[in-house]
């Protein structure tokens, strides 16, 4: 990268040296045996819960046409044995840490918020909305607008480290929960998580997953994702963080232009490891090759102002 | 009554994995839906151990589906050459993509992953299970206890003769014996198979050790024979897998039901030590 191109971002008080992080769960700092992950704009930890979790009994992956499905259910060691033995391993890069947190209830996560604000290592919280709140039926907190308030304002009070706010794309109306978080103090939001989804096997008539149903995820969800931002950037004045489906250079920029100031590669860094530090290169050389300077040249620059029939315009009908 | 398993200890000098970007040298098929691919991947080539895999994308670079990478048994490896070479069977919409690479192109490719098998030093016979395409996390093993001098029974089983696989490289290692089985010609029926391992056990020297790969029902045999000549028994199992590496958590074993989460496949396996529990 060189230094006529600025990569740099703001999410809230947390300065990123570029847009470009992982999705929670699709990441480890196993993965920095195979890439440089000081290159990154942040790190993004596995969700953890307070308690110890055992996840989904198996199995938990498939693949779909253009994704992928898990029913991992998100196995947690719990929040003290995190502090000890998972978080020294990303702090040892220089990136900011982002700690995805999750809970079964709204006081799981205010719990969660209490025990890491004190925490210097730690950067920004993600909180996972995407969560069953087993208190109300099971139904994911982030689809309740009145919950994610909740569950928001509550860690606001808890903390002063930057919180963002990861959309479930499973709800009617995502501005609805876009603008709960934000009224209730987020720093930002990311947008969005899986997508919920199931896969049967014809041949041997049985529903793979060990779950039956799961997160699907990949280039599949792209579009769906991509119209949330959009949604989302309309409605509220904090920065968006892109996900899903994120493979290409040409994903990377198509997020940027519909308004995301950052976004976060899940399933693709699966498919090639490399992916995050391909797309920084690929950045830079596309800014390059086009005179920006900066981020903000580009973002928000999407024109949708309709589709135009240049060619349809110009052909005029003639009475045959 | 059930099977139990267990993770062996990691060696101490197993050397981190590597993202390499392989050149494919050749991409044949062997056998009627049977393919050995070999790849020119020179730091996996001088690192791997028996029993250890690596993830191959599917996807060519700059591509992004299939999304999931295909965890592989490294069948051989040549260090000199900087070669490995991997033998798989089309089962489904990865493996009919990988029959598509053609030499010259460039894989992404992670490894060696997964703790190896464990060839303890006092042993000097051992024997192998392996049915379809699970012999080829067997044959590094039977080429690594050759070269130590260690006796090998071979045992591949399929469902027909034409699927066997790693026979002639059973052959070539000089193993003390080769028992082909099939469930076309009723041979691979575990009663059948047992009383011909029981027969080879008063035969042969007694093994100390017994590694198997393939079928759960080859896991349970191997646990009887294993007990009748007071031998271990390792097993390596299969699982899909995103990342390989430990972090995405999509290859729990599910084996063990508590608080906590099962073992992973990818960094507490593939190998597990086995045992039956009555």
């Amino acid at each position: 990268m060189s230094a006529d191109v600025d990569l740099h971002v703001r999410i809230g008080a947390l300065e990123l040296p570029t847009p470009i992080m992982p999705a929670s769960g699709c990441f480890g700092p196993e993965l920095g045996a195979l890439v440089d992950l000081d290159r990154l704009g942040a790190l993004v930890t596995k969700t953890i819960f307070f308690e110890p979790r055992a996840g989904n009994p198996a199995h938990r992956l498939g693949e779909t046409a253009a994704g992928m499905l898990n029913s991992v259910g998100i196995p947690s060691i719990g929040v003290e044995r995190f502090l000890v033995e998972t978080l020294p391993r990303f702090t040892r890069w220089s990136p900011p840490t982002i700690v995805s947190i999750g809970g079964l209830s709204v006081e799981e996560y205010w719990r969660l918020a209490e025990r890491l604000a004190d925490v210097p290592e730690i950067d920004a919280l993600e909180l996972n909305i995407s969560c069953p709140n087993l208190e109300a039926g099971g139904h994911e907190i982030g689809a309740d607008p009145r919950a994610v308030e909740a569950v928001v304002s509550g860690v606001r009070r808890r903390t002063s480290l930057p919180i963002i706010v990861k959309l479930t794309p499973n709800v009617t109306s995502i501005v609805e929960t876009a603008r709960a978080a934000e009224g209730a103090g987020a720093d930002a939001l990311s947008a969005v998580n899986a997508l919920l989804g199931m896969s049967a096997d014809a041949r041997r008539g049985i529903a793979p997953l060990g779950t039956v149903t799961g997160g699907l995820t990949g280039p599949a969800i792209k579009p769906v994702a991509q119209r949330a931002v959009l949604q989302v950037v309309r409605e509220v004045s904090i920065p968006v963080i892109g996900v899903g489906g994120i493979a290409s250079i040409g994903d990377l920029v198509e997020y940027l232009l519909i308004g995301a100031t950052a976004v976060q590669v899940g399933s693709a860094t699966f498919t090639h490891p490399d992916t995050m530090l391909r797309l920084t290169d690929e950045l830079a050389a596309w800014m390059r090759e086009r005179g920006h300077a900066s981020l903000d040249e580009i973002r928000s620059t999407l024109d949708t102002g309709g589709v135009r029939h240049e060619l349809a315009s110009g052909v005029s009908r003639t009475a045959g | 009554m059930s099977l139990r398993l267990e993770p062996l200890s990691s060696p101490a000098d197993r050397a981190d994995p590597a993202l390499e970007l392989a050149t494919v040298v050749r991409n044949d098929e062997i056998a009627p839906g049977v393919w050995r691919l070999t790849l020119e991947a020179p730091v996996i080539a001088r690192v791997a151990r028996p029993g250890q895999f690596a993830m191959l994308t599917v996807a060519r670079r700059g591509e992004s589906v299939p999304v999931l990478p295909r965890p592989m048994a490294l069948y051989a490896w040549d260090e000199r050459q900087g070669t490995v070479d991997i033998v798989y069977r089309v089962v489904g919409d990865g493996t009919r993509v990988l029959t598509t690479w053609r030499p010259a192109e460039t894989m992404t490719t992670v490894g060696p992953l997964g703790r190896p098998f464990r060839l303890e030093p006092e042993t000097r016979s051992i024997l192998l299970l392996g049915r379809g395409i699970g012999i080829c996390s067997l044959t590094g093993l039977a080429t690594e206890a050759r070269s130590t001098g260690v006796a090998v029974d071979a045992v591949v089983s399929a469902r027909e003769r034409e699927a066997l696989i790693g026979s002639d490289d059973f052959v070539r290692l000089e193993v003390a014996s080769l028992t082909e089985v099939t469930d076309a010609d009723g041979t691979s029926a575990v009663d059948r198979l047992g009383d011909r391992l029981a027969t080879l056990a008063s035969e042969a020297a007694r093994w100390q050790q017994v590694f198997v790969c393939g079928s759960e029902r080859l896991m349970r045999l191997a646990t009887e024979v294993a007990r009748a000549s007071q031998a271990s028994v390792q097993v390596s199992i299969e699982a899909r897998m995103a990342c390989g590496l430990g972090f995405c958590h999509g290859c729990a074993t599910g084996m063990v039901g508590a608080s906590e989460e099962s073992p992973l496949v990818c960094v507490d396996g593939p190998v597990f030590a086995c045992r039956w529990d009555a």
